[in-house]
């Protein structure tokens, strides 16, 4: 009983070739103008918080003119829209310019902590991306348990990740005393170097992303097992493994690619918080203190990072979609 | 088709890889021994300046290690030289002192400290006032010169007795034409910057530092913000000593063999300030009722877990000078009837400003409004962001919490108790009291001009706007193998080059 020959072929995602340099360019172009948007957005935000830089370094009670003096010396008695242009002439010469409170290079203290939120994030990103699609094709797949894998869904990316950081912590290092319940890097040391530090952060960022950007997934798998070609392919009693790799998987690329972008930015916005629980260094925490300081050349240049690997993420998961979005042709 | 991988999976494979990592033990095999301190601090505002705004505790340890200063307090909070050997007043008004200096610092380049540095580093200081809490504001710096290599003298602007206690822990010295200090210069103090980065410095031992040279080798000092991330470094032996931590941390290992709890008195103080300007706080009779109706034992218990002593509004309880005031007892009735007196028979209704920038102000906060509405007094608390609360509360509001760690008096009042101090934040305006505390300061004996500023602190706590209620120890944590800890008030934890280590 095998009538292999009038079996649908499996829709294929397109192929390369159909994107030209038009699209291409055009998303490029979005991208800057959204990193642009982004500093002026995160600018304005900064400069609507109470008290400037100023005010922040000065004890109470400090003479007028002495404060009038460290402002001008600081250029922050220049209007806004005038110290923003100044900011981003100097962006595009390559300067990040120099902190409001040290007067050190920006690009230093950028460079001495992003390779270790590059670390964090990277290893929690490389744990959550498989976890949430496994998590995700459980939740998408099952007919049973749909009600059950929602709520694990919800509940796991609801967890607050401060929850999850002492819940980790207190199994691991309390408990089991696997690894050490503060990630102090030792001076000059590259975070690869000592992965036993590296494992709360990186668990604690990497659970809830893994439920979250399951939720956002489980949709999209639901969808797709349920396509003609699917069920005819399990009618045909082709393996289980080859229906995975072949007939769904290339469907959920697009979507994959794109949530694994969105969810890269919401970890650079955890990671804030876990570094500071963890005691360890990165451009997260150096947000939150340049922000209290109102440090505004290193919020920007922070912010504009971050953002830049969201954007630049994003921009990805774009060009992977149109490589791969499969045409909905009726089947012959 | 269904495969039930879940994350833990995933975890466990981390983990065993994770595991397998170990390796602390490397770097601290080092020649000498090490002593890592885990000290407070966010890393953005890390700065190399120790004159200009300092905003963190690590920074400060820092510059207390590389660079010397003049004056030290000791454990008992009485004043000690330093690199000033001396200091006496030239002439009778006490407004001309020679301060002699050593004769035997010397930077780490290899250049002799002379007093041409000294008054450089002091002209600095005062030149940044704005970012320091004018903490050389008393010198008139441009009458103060240079008598020889080794000698100056130095003016103020009025008689000021006090200037050992001016010159203590803060003036660190560079050496001159430093004009620019972005990144860090020469020291000469007990140890030398190896390396740093934003979070972590280690410096190691200045063999030909005059003190003699310390115990420990190297000394690494990490800034770490939250208290708990400190505690636990020590514990699980990442660091030493941690430095700061909260009454929490300190009960939960007072029984732990491996980890020692040390404290300082007095390095927590949040008492209430009452405007006296504004209405009902003009009344004597209400700040009284106020001051009367806490259970000052209570906060101690509940805020510093008992690590702390109740306060009998005495705005600096650990200085030589401090006035023996008798314990102000809680008297309800008493309260009571001052409102009454004062036209409050039905009550009075007032709202407390705190932040929860400093831990256990709000706790305070919350108790002491408990407290004063079993006398009547009917408070509302409002708690502030911290980074607005010392521009929109402090100095506006008329009843808020401040925070006031080991502020010498002298220093303090100046600032805030003189009818023209820049942050008379109570409105305390006694000129009979400016008067008195001007006499004080020109009065070259020692006992009399105690006496004198006992006297002028008891006056405030009697009638001033300040409910000190207690305060708190300052508590450190340290491994098993680390003695002699500075447990004296004020600045002297900065001041670690004679602290043990073993193992």
């Amino acid at each position: 009983m095998s009538r292999p020959v009038t079996a649908p072929a499996a829709p294929r995602p397109r192929t390369a070739g159909a994107v030209t340099g038009v699209p291409l360019l055009f998303a490029l172009v979005r991208t800057v103008l959204l990193l642009a948007l982004v500093s002026v957005a995160v600018f304005t935000a900064t400069e609507l918080l109470p008290g400037d830089a100023v005010d922040l370094r000065v004890t109470p009670g400090a003479d007028e003119e002495e404060v009038r003096e460290l402002r001008e010396e600081l250029g922050l008695d220049a209007a806004p829209w005038r110290r923003y242009l100044d900011w981003a002439g100097s962006l595009l010469t390559g300067d990040l310019g120099t902190s409001l409170v040290n007067g050190r290079p920006v690009a230093d203290a950028l460079a001495q902590r992003l390779p270790a939120t590059l670390a964090v994030v990277g290893g929690a990103l490389a744990v959550a991306t498989p976890a949430s699609l496994a998590l995700a094709w459980w939740a998408g797949g099952s007919r049973r348990a749909r009600r059950l894998s929602t709520a694990v869904l919800t509940g796991g990316a609801a967890l607050p990740t401060a929850v999850t950081a002492a819940a980790l912590a207190a199994v691991f290092s309390g408990a089991l005393g696997l690894v050490p319940p503060v990630s102090l890097l030792p001076p000059g040391a590259s975070p690869w170097q000592h992965p036993e530090l590296l494992f709360l952060p990186v668990a604690s960022l990497a659970l809830p992303t893994a439920f979250f950007g399951a939720s956002l997934l489980a949709g999209a798998v639901a969808d797709t097992v349920r396509l003609p070609h699917v069920a005819d392919a399990r009618r045909r009693g082709v393996p289980p493994w080859r229906i995975a790799s072949t007939d769904v998987l290339p469907f959920l690329l697009a979507p994959f690619t794109r949530v694994t972008a969105n969810t890269a930015g919401g970890l650079i916005a955890a990671a804030a918080l876990v570094e500071t629980l963890f005691g360890y260094p990165g451009i997260g925490s150096l947000l939150v203190s340049s922000l209290a300081s109102r440090d505004l050349p290193v919020v920007q240049a922070t912010a504009v990072v971050a953002a830049a690997v969201v954007l630049v993420g994003l921009l990805v998961g774009d060009l992977v979609a149109a490589l791969t979005e499969p045409r909905r042709r009726p089947v012959r | 088709m269904r495969r039930r991988f879940l994350p833990a999976g995933a975890l466990a494979v981390l983990l065993a890889a994770t595991a397998c990592g170990g390796g602390e033990e490397e770097q601290a095999a080092a020649e000498g021994p090490t002593l890592r301190y885990a000290a407070v601090g966010a890393p953005a505002a890390t700065t190399h300046d120790p004159h200009g705004r300092v905003g963190n505790e690590s920074e400060y340890l820092r510059f207390a290690m590389l660079y010397d200063v003049l004056t030290v307090t000791d454990e008992d909070g009485v004043v000690q030289p330093r690199l000033a050997l001396s200091w006496e007043p030239a002439g009778e008004d006490l407004d001309l002192w020679t301060v002699a200096l050593r004769d035997d610092a010397v930077f780490s380049d290899g250049e002799p400290v002379t007093a041409h540095d000294v008054l450089f580093s002091l002209n600095r200081i005062q030149g940044k006032g704005a970012e320091n809490n004018g903490r050389l504001s008393v010198f008139d710096l441009e009458a103060s010169s240079v008598v020889d290599e080794h000698t100056l003298e130095l003016a103020t602007h009025q008689p000021y007795a006090e200037v050992g206690i001016a010159l203590a822990s803060l003036t660190f010295v560079v050496p001159e034409g430093s004009d620019d200090i972005t990144e860090p210069v020469v020291g000469s103090g007990p140890f030398q910057l190896e390396e740093h980065d934003d979070t972590t410095a280690v410096l190691t031992r200045n063999d030909d530092w005059w003190g003699g040279a310390a115990d420990f080798e190297t000394l690494q000092i990490s800034a770490m913000p939250d208290p708990a991330a400190r505690a636990e470094a020590v514990a699980s032996g990442q660091a030493d000593v941690a430095g700061s931590v909260s009454p929490a941390s300190a009960q939960q290992y007072e029984s732990d063999d491996a980890v020692q709890v040390s404290t300082r008195p007095a390095g927590v103080n949040y008492p209430l300030v009452m405007d006296l300007d504004t209405e009902p706080f003009d009344d004597p009779g209400v700040r009284e009722a106020v001051k009367l109706a806490l259970d000052r034992e209570q906060l101690v218990e509940t805020v510093f877990l008992g690590y702390g002593e109740t306060g009998a509004d005495i705005l600096n309880s650990q200085e030589p000078f401090a006035p023996d005031a008798a314990p102000v007892e809680r008297d309800l009735d008493r309260a009571r009837e001052l409102l009454e007196e004062a036209g409050h028979a039905d009550g009075v209704e007032l709202t407390l400003h705190a932040t929860n920038s400093y831990p256990g102000m709000e706790e305070t906060a919350t108790l002491a409004a408990e407290q004063l509405a079993e006398a009547g007094i009917e408070v509302q608390i409002e708690v502030g962001a911290p980074d607005t609360y010392w521009a929109e509360v402090w100095n506006v509001e008329p009843f808020y919490l401040n925070s006031l760690g080991g502020n010498g008096f002298v220093d303090y009042a100046r600032m805030a108790l003189l009818s023209d101090g820049p942050t008379n934040e109570t409105g305390w305006d006694v000129p009979e009291w400016d008067a008195d505390f001007a006499e004080a300061l020109a009065t070259e004996d020692e006992g009399d001009r105690h006496a004198m500023l006992a006297d002028l602190q008891q006056r405030v706590a009697d009638d001033g706007g300040y409910v000190v209620w207690g305060t708190g120890d300052g508590i450190d944590l340290a491994g098993s193998g680390v003695s002699g800890l500075p447990t004296g008030p004020g600045f002297h934890r900065l001041f670690i080059e004679r602290v043990e280590v073993s193992g």
